[in-house]
């Protein structure tokens, strides 16, 4: 298995949001009603029919104004809680190591939402179905690169085979200098989409240290192998019980009701 | 019915524990459908894993509503223990797991039951309150979400092995207990082995309902 990486270095982002178009044209997702809240973030957060956005961050300094562009959607985690916690296998591991959703399967039950450490999935109430990117899976098998890199008028978003693509990451981030750092291949398993930042992820809202949650380690790696054995073990031990010891049987000829109830 | 027969329980309380029965077990199915990917075969008999949520959902609430019923029909009965008697059966394991001479007499619930019915009513209580907020994930803060799908796990861990002693116990474990649940009425015999100290205070209070017998109410001490 050949795994495939995209790669958003941000300081070349204009934050255009061609990738975001193209997303949606490719997809076939139109555009909602939305509002203005005073950025150039529009619509103001990922939605259904929106699996990727560019965040607008503003930071003010003492004599200038940063202004930040992050293209934000799924980071497609090698060990991915969505993929864990999925009851119907909705979600699922591609080939190339991306996550993507057989939407025949979902069953809008919502639990990747809440298990997200980057909180990507979007619940859609209209089709009862859960949606987010899955890194273009139909485009690559068709040796094309994911529609937004192929939009993208910089080069702020490329696409290649993993190594190449990390070694390109750490090379860049080098070469930015300053605060400059890789983002995505060191947690999770490794994430599919690596950022080069230039500032801490935090600054961009990205979690400095994402992991899949204790509660959902508990549960699906403790919790659900445990209800087995606890289930398994109580229907043998029951049975041994029965072929060992007994039943537990009333005395007999103690009165003329004795002998029911076998 | 046969001459002789004791009456154990009320319509109404048969009706409540089948209605639990049913709900219960229902919810392990679905939920197992949903829990492991080798039992989404079980949401096909529904048309479907979708099908199978709502369903699950569903019979959540009924779930609910039997056991506010059962809680407020049994928890004088089955929820407090008595010591220490019901620490002396509990020291010898109710005589079903080796040879006791002795096993101390118990009331209408041994402990085995209560700690059966305080695992259904506490984690039962726990199931609905995860499940209702596992229905509804979006309006609660995830970190929260996560926390009921764990805990929502647990309880049928703990839940499950009690239901299916519960129900080994109820038939074939101990023959004779399981018309208490179906018709309502004991032989005299399994009662004097499984329930003597309820035999003795029915018969001290006058509360016998023996099958093709007057009750023997003018009979009683008051």
């Amino acid at each position: 298995m050949t795994e495939y990486i995209k790669l958003i270095d941000v300081s070349k982002c204009t934050g255009c949001r061609a990738c975001q178009l193209a997303c949606k044209q490719w997809n076939g997702l139109p555009a909602k009603q939305t509002v203005n809240y005073g950025t150039y973030q529009n619509p103001p957060d990922l939605q259904a029919n929106t699996w990727t956005l560019i965040r607008f961050t503003e930071i003010a300094e003492k004599d200038r104004v940063k202004w930040l562009f992050r293209k934000d959607g799924c980071m497609h985690c090698t060990d991915a809680a969505c993929v864990k916690v999925c009851p119907s296998g909705a979600l699922y591991h591609t080939d190339i190591g991306t996550v993507a959703v057989n939407l025949d399967k979902c069953i809008g039950c919502k639990e990747c939402i809440s298990a997200c450490p980057f909180d990507i999935p979007r619940y859609d109430r209209a089709t009862d179905k859960v949606y987010k990117c899955d890194l273009c899976y139909s485009r690559i098998k068709a040796d094309l690169i994911p529609a937004c890199a192929k939009a993208c008028p910089t080069g702020a978003i490329t696409f290649g085979e993993k190594k190449a693509m990390i070694k390109k990451a750490y090379d860049r981030a080098k070469e930015l200098g300053g605060e400059a750092n890789v983002y995505g291949d060191k947690f999770v398993g490794g994430t599919h989409v690596v950022y080069v930042l230039t500032e801490k992820p935090r600054v961009y809202g990205l979690p400095s240290k994402p992991s899949v949650p204790a509660t959902i380690i508990i549960w699906k790696d403790i919790l659900k192998p445990l209800s087995l054995i606890a289930a398994g073990g109580v229907i043998a031990g029951s049975f041994l019980h029965y072929i060992i010891h007994g039943p537990k049987l009333p005395d007999e000829n103690q009165d003329q009701a004795g002998k029911g109830g076998e | 019915m046969r001459k002789g027969l004791i009456k154990a329980t009320d319509a109404f309380e048969r009706i409540v524990h089948w209605s639990l029965a049913i709900s219960c077990l229902l919810l392990c199915l679905t939920g197992l459908g949903m829990m492991f990917h080798s039992f989404n075969f079980i949401g096909t008999l529904m048309g479907g894993l979708k099908s199978l949520k709502y369903v699950h959902n569903f019979t959540g609430l009924w779930f609910a509503v039997s056991l506010y019923f059962a809680i407020r029909m049994w928890w004088k009965e089955a929820g407090v223990f008595s010591m220490p008697e019901d620490l002396e059966w509990m020291k010898v394991a109710g005589g079903y797991l080796w040879h006791v001479d002795h096993v101390p007499e118990v009331g209408k619930y041994n402990p085995g039951q209560k700690m059966f019915f305080l695992a259904v009513a506490i984690f039962g209580g726990l199931m609905v309150i995860t499940g209702i907020i596992m229905w509804f994930p979006l309006l609660f803060p995830a970190g929260l979400v996560r926390l009921m799908y764990m805990l929502h796990a647990l309880g049928f861990v703990v839940i499950f092995p009690f239901f299916f002693v519960h129900l080994y116990l109820g038939t074939v474990g101990s023959p004779g207990s399981l018309s208490a649940m179906t018709t309502g009425w004991v032989t005299r015999a399994w009662l004097k082995k499984q329930h003597a100290k309820w035999l003795k205070e029915m018969e001290e209070k006058g509360e016998l309902v023996v099958f093709g017998e007057e009750k023997k109410e003018t009979s009683a001490h008051h």
